[in-house]
């Protein structure tokens, strides 16, 4: 018998191994081989094996270095901004949308847009000339500050994926917020405890679960952060706003360096997958602790 | 066999012939992959219609089109050609990127015609090794546009010109008088800027002197390499040496950097295109932009800039020690080795260069660079035609290395360091240092 549901576990397993084996495994193998390899576009179906050249030239460049230090500053800034600003979104109009739950299409309506456009949107959005932001302040204020020179351009960049990404984490909060039982909050209220005392104490705590997912989740998308920061400031002045996908974008396509654009990715997957594990790790220490 | 499973049969039968000829015709067509958007495209697909129209073009070689978007353009293309793509037969060529997809095409030979209609040195730009890879359709140089009223008024009043005179004391180290911009130096150019900038002249009629290109942008490099060029700047020597790191460069980058540092140009130019410097110059609030000559069908046209196109100046970009100097940069159309209809492709590009399709592709508001008997039919309709062939053939020129398949690269290296020195995020000294030493790695 148990032999006999052996069988079907790996045959109902068939087709899943054989598409991760496909889109997966394959493309990691390639990847594997140009990494160690000379590779350009003309010789890019007779690779020469070379070594660790291309890891050494990756690890060893300070643009490498800059774009990775871009990538973790936009994650992390991103990330916090969208949550804070998500979970106050979600507290306040919780009320408001329980009568009203048609309000929440509107405030979706960011995440309907393709980050190229808005890119391209906020382009049009801040010239000086022709974009409405400038134009109101030249009016009230006689003066419109540059918002994507090299200074300027990170928060300018930072607070557009921002106003994009925040009705996500809205989204996520609120949920939790409402799957947060009434007579638990009303039992606090009965033994005396105020609206903060509430919050802290008994909404944040059991929302914390998804507070922990969201920031991860929006760290993740600031990290690989690429279409509207291509649209809107490209690489940026001396290479400011290259994001690490942005750097192997370029490595590849710009530089024709396919190996060393390979080698990147290689260690920007390992990187990946590093955080992915430790947080594993974490999650199951943590699990322990509680049984 | 029962009828109705003969009757099955035979639609069968016909549904699959009719689907094989299908393919057969549309794998019989030619399929050009074009430039898109802009005048180069509304031109291409008129010019086509009236090639499809001919009587003698047989349905197997009509012309078909297929456009990527431009972002990212040229990447797709080297993608799909070294992928060994079939999707189109001809493809777009550009002067700077014929080294990068030579390896994939086939040269090609395209008759007497094209001598009499282009001349030799604009078929030039779509030659590489000394063999011809495309038909040009459009040339790219650079035209210095100028607000004529305000310089008109600059140059009539004896206050004005005590007060630009003091203003180029200041900021170029002498004394200089207003000029004809038909007879300005770089220094009268910036002279000019600054003196119409209201960071440095309070009284400016205007906010800004002129608009810079300073994106991190291959392009951008291209616009501005005119100027080291007009003091004897090139990327390589007769003998290979990178010759980057040069007293040209320098004035160069330094005169960029002075006039953005002064507010003679947007507080965003470091954000700065092709598209935010027409809306800049066409907005009424800039004296001088140094463009692209396509520009000046938008910039001239009442309907698409009504603030300044009654007014507006074109003349070569300003002069150095070593005289004036414009970037020419060709745009055409050549043969992808692994074309399907290779004959059909080959007849289309031969008739792209006769005289009646070239004059057809001007009159539909494409650029071509025609030869001086060709350009004189069309100049009463496309006056700018007359000036882009003047400009191409007196000040026109290709920096040494130019071709070179890692050519885009340079320019690629050279907007990242350039730029970087811009926004003050590296010194002169260290811009230049690194983009010659990746000069010297992309072009050994």
């Amino acid at each position: 018998m148990n032999s006999i549901k052996n069988l079907d576990w790996k045959l109902l397993n068939t087709p899943l191994v054989v598409f991760l084996l496909l889109f997966l495994g394959f493309p990691v193998i390639v990847n594997l081989y140009y990494s160690l390899s000379e590779v350009s576009f003309q010789t890019l179906r007779a690779p020469e094996l070379t070594g660790f050249g291309n890891y050494l030239t990756v690890l060893t460049d300070p643009a490498f270095w800059q774009a990775s230090w871009f990538s973790l500053r936009f994650g992390v800034v991103t990330a916090v901004a969208e949550c804070a600003l998500g979970l106050c979104l979600a507290i306040f109009l919780a009320p408001l949308i329980e009568k009203h739950s048609a309000l929440m299409a509107p405030l979706m309506l960011p995440l309907m847009v393709a980050p190229a456009m808005v890119g391209l949107m906020y382009r049009l959005v801040l010239h000086e000339f022709v974009g409405p932001v400038p134009y109101y302040l030249y009016e009230w204020f006689g003066n419109s500050p540059s918002f994507l020179n090299a200074e300027s351009a990170f928060w300018t960049l930072s607070v557009v994926e921002t106003l994009q990404w925040t009705p996500f984490a809205f989204l996520l909060f609120y949920m939790a917020y409402e799957a947060i039982p009434d007579e638990v909050r009303q039992a606090a209220q009965i033994d005396g405890a105020g609206p903060f005392q509430r919050l802290f104490y008994i909404d944040l705590p059991l929302m914390a679960p998804t507070l922990i997912i969201a920031a991860f989740i929006r760290f993740i998308d600031g990290f690989r952060v690429f279409d509207n920061v291509y649209t809107l400031t490209g690489s940026g002045p001396g290479g400011s706003t290259t994001s690490l996908p942005i750097y192997i974008y370029e490595a590849f396509f710009k530089q024709g360096a396919i190996g060393k654009a390979v080698a990147a990715s290689v260690v920007l997957f390992l990187a990946s997958f590093s955080v992915l594990f430790g947080l594993n790790w974490l999650s199951g220490r943590r699990k322990g602790a509680t049984k | 066999m029962s009828n109705t499973a003969k009757f099955k049969l035979s639609t069968l039968a016909v549904l699959a012939a009719a689907l094989m000829s299908s393919v057969t015709a549309a794998q019989a067509a030619v399929t050009v992959l074009g430039w898109p958007g802009g005048s180069e495209e509304t031109a291409l697909r008129a010019v086509v219609d009236d090639y499809n129209g001919q009587a003698n073009v047989a349905d197997a070689d009509k012309v078909e089109l297929l456009f990527f978007s431009r972002d990212g353009f040229y990447d797709k293309l080297q993608a799909d050609m070294a992928a060994g793509s079939d999707a189109f037969d001809l493809n777009l060529l550009a002067t700077y990127a014929i080294g990068r997809y030579a390896p994939y095409m086939e040269p090609v030979d395209l008759g007497p015609d094209a001598v009499t209609t282009f001349g030799d040195s604009v078929l030039k730009t779509m030659q590489f090794d000394g063999k011809q890879y495309g038909v040009p359709t459009d040339l790219s140089l650079h035209f210095m546009y100028y607000r004529k009223d305000l310089v008109a008024a600059l140059m009539a009043d004896d206050a004005a010109k005590a007060k630009y005179a003091e203003i180029s004391e200041k900021y170029l180290g002498k004394k200089l008088e207003p000029k004809d911009p038909n007879d300005w130096t770089w220094d009268d150019w910036a002279a000019t800027a600054l003196y119409f900038s209201k960071d440095v002249n309070a009284e400016s009629p205007v906010r800004y002197g002129t608009v810079l290109q300073m994106k991190n942008l291959l392009f951008n490099m291209m616009v501005f390499q005119s100027l080291p060029r007009s003091y004897g700047g090139d990327w390589m020597d007769a003998s290979g040496a990178i010759t980057v790191d040069s007293d040209a460069y320098r004035t160069g980058l330094e005169m960029y950097k002075m006039l953005y540092d002064a507010g003679a140009s947007p507080r965003d130019s470091l954000s700065y295109e092709y598209a935010e410097t027409n809306a800049a110059f066409g907005s009424g609030q800039t004296a001088t932009a140094l463009q692209w000559n396509a520009a000046a069908g938008e910039l001239t046209d009442p309907e698409k800039s009504p603030a300044v196109a009654d007014n507006v100046g074109i003349v070569a970009p300003p002069a150095g020690p070593d005289g004036r100097a414009d970037h020419i940069h060709g745009l055409g159309l050549g043969l992808n080795k692994n074309a399907k209809n290779k004959e059909g492709a080959i007849k289309f590009l031969k008739w792209m260069a006769t005289e009646s399709a070239a004059l057809d592709y001007a009159k539909n508001g494409g650029s071509p660079a025609l030869a001086p008997a060709v350009v004189a039919k069309i100049a009463a309709e496309r006056p700018d035609l007359v000036q882009l062939g003047q400009f191409a053939d007196a000040y026109g020129y290709v920096m040494t290395g130019g071709t070179s398949a890692k050519a885009l690269s340079v320019y690629e290296l050279q907007a990242k360091e350039f730029t970087g020195y811009w926004s003050g995020q590296q010194t002169l000294d260290e811009a230049l240092a690194r983009t010659k030493a990746g000069m010297e790695e992309l072009l050994k």
